[in-house]
């Protein structure tokens, strides 16, 4: 007479899988930095020179195909505002690293257009952070 | 009787808060920001322009410049390719001289693209150099 066998019934602890899940939560929204960025059609400029950027940026300018220039995603007028919005974005740093302003700008456009703005960034106290594509 | 019913009932009330479902919503939230989440990472050069008064004084004779006439490239008015711009910042070993020794003075007409421009910028700020940005008024 064959005996049946009992089955075991072996359950997943499940318990902390809520608490897991709400620590990587938290790990994420920590970690995420909300893009200010707008996105703007611009062909970037190449350079063999170009790394990563280990250091975070105090504020991002762009300047679009059309020239538009825009300050951490908003438009402005024009370099007069860059340079007063990096000036009070600047105005309560110390170090050096917080002095990084991430510049992208169309490879196309002329001096006339974004050298001011760039005479802007160094003006108010900015370390130029020239946004590019690795050339191959 | 009804009475002592009703107080097994209360008996039977559990007060627990079900959280059954908290680790498929928790789950849920992951993958929301894992989809959000952008994990490109912005490539750049840093450039060292230094701030300050427009001087003719610091435009001497010595301090090498680079001038950038639309697509063409002098360096000392001299037309190079930007390979051999590349060789010629080499040679000036600019990381290790110190002070106005590593300026390196950028003029450019006004059709130079941004392109070229950032090019050459990557170059000087790449061998060491401090860029000195030349403005046309002091041309003038």
């Amino acid at each position: 007479m064959k005996r049946k066998k009992k089955r075991r019934s072996v359950p997943v602890p499940t318990a902390s899988m809520g608490d897991i899940a709400f620590l990587l939560i938290i790990f994420f929204l920590v970690c995420s930095d909300t893009s200010k960025e707008r996105s703007l059609s611009l062909d970037l400029p190449q350079s063999g020179y170009v790394q990563k950027t280990k250091v975070s940026v105090a504020a991002r300018i762009s300047m679009d195909k059309e020239g538009i220039l825009y300050f951490d995603g908003q438009p402005v007028e024009g370099p007069k505002d860059v340079e007063w919005g990096v000036r009070a974005v600047l105005a309560n740093t110390v170090a050096d690293d917080q002095r990084h302003v991430q510049f992208t700008c169309d490879a196309a456009l002329p001096k006339e257009q974004f050298e001011p703005v760039i005479q802007a960034i160094v003006e108010a106290g900015g370390i130029l952070e020239a946004v590019g594509e690795k050339r191959e | 009787m009804s009475r002592k019913s009703r107080g097994q009932e209360k008996k039977h009330r559990s007060g627990t808060i079900p959280t059954d479902s908290f680790s498929d919503i928790a789950f849920l939230l992951i993958i929301y920001f894992l989809v959000a989440t952008s994990l490109v990472k912005v490539k750049s050069i840093t450039a060292d322009l230094p701030s300050g008064e427009k001087k003719a004084q610091a435009q001497t004779e010595k301090t090498p410049s680079v001038n950038l006439r639309g697509s063409e490239i002098f360096f000392n008015d001299k037309q190079v390719s930007f390979d051999e711009l590349e060789a010629r910042l080499a040679a000036l070993d600019l990381s290790s001289q110190e002070g106005s020794k590593r300026v390196i003075l950028l003029e450019s007409t006004r059709d130079t693209p941004y392109g070229s421009y950032f090019q050459t910028l990557a170059a000087i700020s790449a061998s060491g150099g401090v860029v000195a940005l030349v403005q046309e008024e002091e041309k003038k």
